[in-house]
């Protein structure tokens, strides 16, 4: 069926494909390679393998430090986020909704802007109202910035939910109180999970909006750029392989929440 | 339809946290940017003086515009590298393709300082490729040639952007329908007429909306011009954040991160426009 012309066309973008996919996924190798053996002169030292990098890492004070502030400002900033995008998606679908574009203008900003934007708004509006830098700030921060994300998935869920359902509800007496509880929030109840996970893995290596509300409290990615900026050990090949990987495994867990919830629609 | 005072009191609930949490802050920042700095405090004040001083001073101007020349050059690598391989995945079917989509988007979730850090540990003095190109004798000594310059930037930014470019191509060639395709070829057309006549038109406007995000992921970037650019990487980016650290000068920052804003508002609102076009 293809001309030739076509399948030369397909082949170089089979290459090209390959070679930046190789490029893009280079760094897991490489940080796993550094973190379990020595390479000497370019040449992989097998007979140097060891996991003792992955061991001593946990005694490194500062590190334990910045991953606790990091699962405390990623737990809190999805649980927020998760409840303002369920509230705020049922608030933008009521009929007596005000202003419904200028509040998904703002829910939606923090993730188009740059970083820097919303970084710096929050560090001056907060220091004007005498508030100090420190996990308080950074959660915030990372609340705005996932809300997006949340936000969207629950209310395109929300909209695809048949009315009849509602209606029903009502016509067997239940209550709104009840409606909620029991129709429109196990509805939603996917779609919020899919949105938190999602947030989880947006906070987990948030650092342009940290780097600004942190003052001197370390999240696991400043922590990372301050190791960085010092120099290279071998325990932060460890440290990086294993965020690099929690981040990988956080991303396909929504992927196949998303595969699954476009399948079927019910 | 309800009464008036519960859906005015409802609004104020609903939307006090994302107006409060966002468009008051940037109001506040925009409202910093007239101020100005007196033995080192912040005095209020209506001075045009730090907007004044971005355009009159050379190093502020030039900086942004060489900022806005080298996110050109990432926009154009990633979408030159981006468009053949959302074309590629485009192509495929099946498992293959959902599985070549995955990993295409799952880089975007790979943590940036992460990505930062490899980068520097294969391209510094004592990195990867100088270790290589020294054990194999094409070098004498390591090489700082291949990082603290321009073009480490370029590339550094076009590796963390690519994905981000990738993605709304293949959503939007992913929009047109097959029929359109089997009627040009129906009609006579070669291959590489249907995708001159018909394939890139549709997909144009959600390629220049991926174009521009593209660009403004790459404007704000204000890390990695700072971990391989070194002294030569002094983006738009690094200057603002350089007055909120050493420099500390909050209403100057303020008012260039001002420019910086509407330079980005005025992109976004430019791809909402293109994908608004979109006609499939």
């Amino acid at each position: 069926m293809l001309n030739r012309s076509e399948r030369i066309a397909d082949i170089l973008a089979g290459v090209l494909t390959t070679l930046v996919l190789l490029v893009l996924y280079a760094p897991v190798f490489i940080s796993a390679i550094f973190s379990v053996v020595q390479v000497n002169d370019g040449r992989i030292m097998w007979e140097t393998f060891s996991l003792q990098n992955y061991v001593s890492m946990w005694s490194n004070p500062s590190v334990v430090d910045a991953l606790s502030n990091t699962a405390i400002v990623a737990a809190s900033a999805v649980a927020i986020a998760s409840l303002l995008a369920v509230l705020l998606a049922l608030y933008a679908e009521w009929p007596g909704v005000i202003f419904r574009r200028g509040i998904e203008i703002a829910i939606y900003l923090p993730f188009l802007l740059p970083p820097i934007v919303t970084g710096l708004s929050l560090l001056v509006s907060s220091s004007q109202l005498g508030i100090s830098r420190g996990l308080m700030t950074i959660i915030v921060g990372h609340t705005v910035f996932v809300l997006a994300v949340a936000y969207r998935l629950v209310l395109t869920r929300l909209q695809s939910m048949p009315r009849a359902l509602v209606e029903a509800s009502y016509d067997l007496g239940a209550s709104r109180l009840q409606t909620f509880r029991f129709i429109t929030l196990p509805y939603l109840a996917s779609a919020i999970v899919t949105g938190a996970v999602l947030a989880l893995t947006l906070s987990f290596d948030e650092t342009l909006i940290s780097v600004f509300l942190a003052g001197d409290r370390m999240t696991l990615p400043l922590r990372l750029w301050a190791m960085m900026r010092v120099g290279f050990t071998p325990e932060i090949n460890a440290l990086v392989t294993l965020v690099l990987l929690v981040s990988l495994v956080l991303a396909a867990l929504v992927a196949s929440r998303l595969r699954i919830g476009n399948s079927n629609p019910e | 339809m309800e009464r008036l005072l519960p859906r005015v009191l409802l609004f104020a609930l609903a939307a006090c946290l994302p107006l409060g949490l966002v468009l008051l802050p940037i109001g506040t920042f925009l409202v910093l940017s007239f101020f100005h700095m007196e033995n080192s405090q912040i005095v209020p004040s209506f001075w045009l003086a730090n907007y004044a001083n971005f355009f009159r001073n050379w190093t502020y101007l030039g900086t942004f515009l060489g900022t806005l020349w080298l996110c050109t050059q990432v926009t154009a690598i990633c979408m030159l590298l981006g468009y053949p391989i959302a074309w590629f995945v485009w192509r495929r079917s099946g498992t293959l393709r959902y599985f070549l989509l995955l990993l295409t988007v799952l880089p975007l979730f790979m943590s940036y300082i992460v990505k930062l850090y490899t980068i520097r540990s294969v391209l510094g003095l004592n990195g990867l490729l100088n270790q290589v190109l020294v054990g194999l004798g094409i070098l004498e000594k390591p090489s700082l040639l291949f990082m603290f310059n321009q073009h480490a930037v370029l590339g550094t930014m076009a590796v963390l952007y690519i994905p981000f470019a990738i993605l709304p191509i293949f959503l939007t060639l992913e929009r047109i329908p097959a029929n359109l395709m089997e009627a040009s070829r129906d009609l006579g057309a070669s291959p590489w007429s249907t995708f001159r006549y018909v394939v890139f038109p549709l997909a144009l406007p959600g390629t220049i909306a991926g174009a521009l995000f593209t660009f403004v992921l790459a404007l704000g970037d204000f890390v990695t011009p700072q971990m391989v650019g070194g002294t030569t990487g002094f983006t738009f980016g690094r200057v603002i954040w350089s007055q909120f650290g050493l420099a500390y000068n909050w209403p100057f920052g303020a008012a260039m991160a001002a420019i910086l804003l509407a330079t980005a508002l005025l992109i976004i609102a430019l791809a909402s426009y293109s994908a608004s076009r979109q006609r499939i």
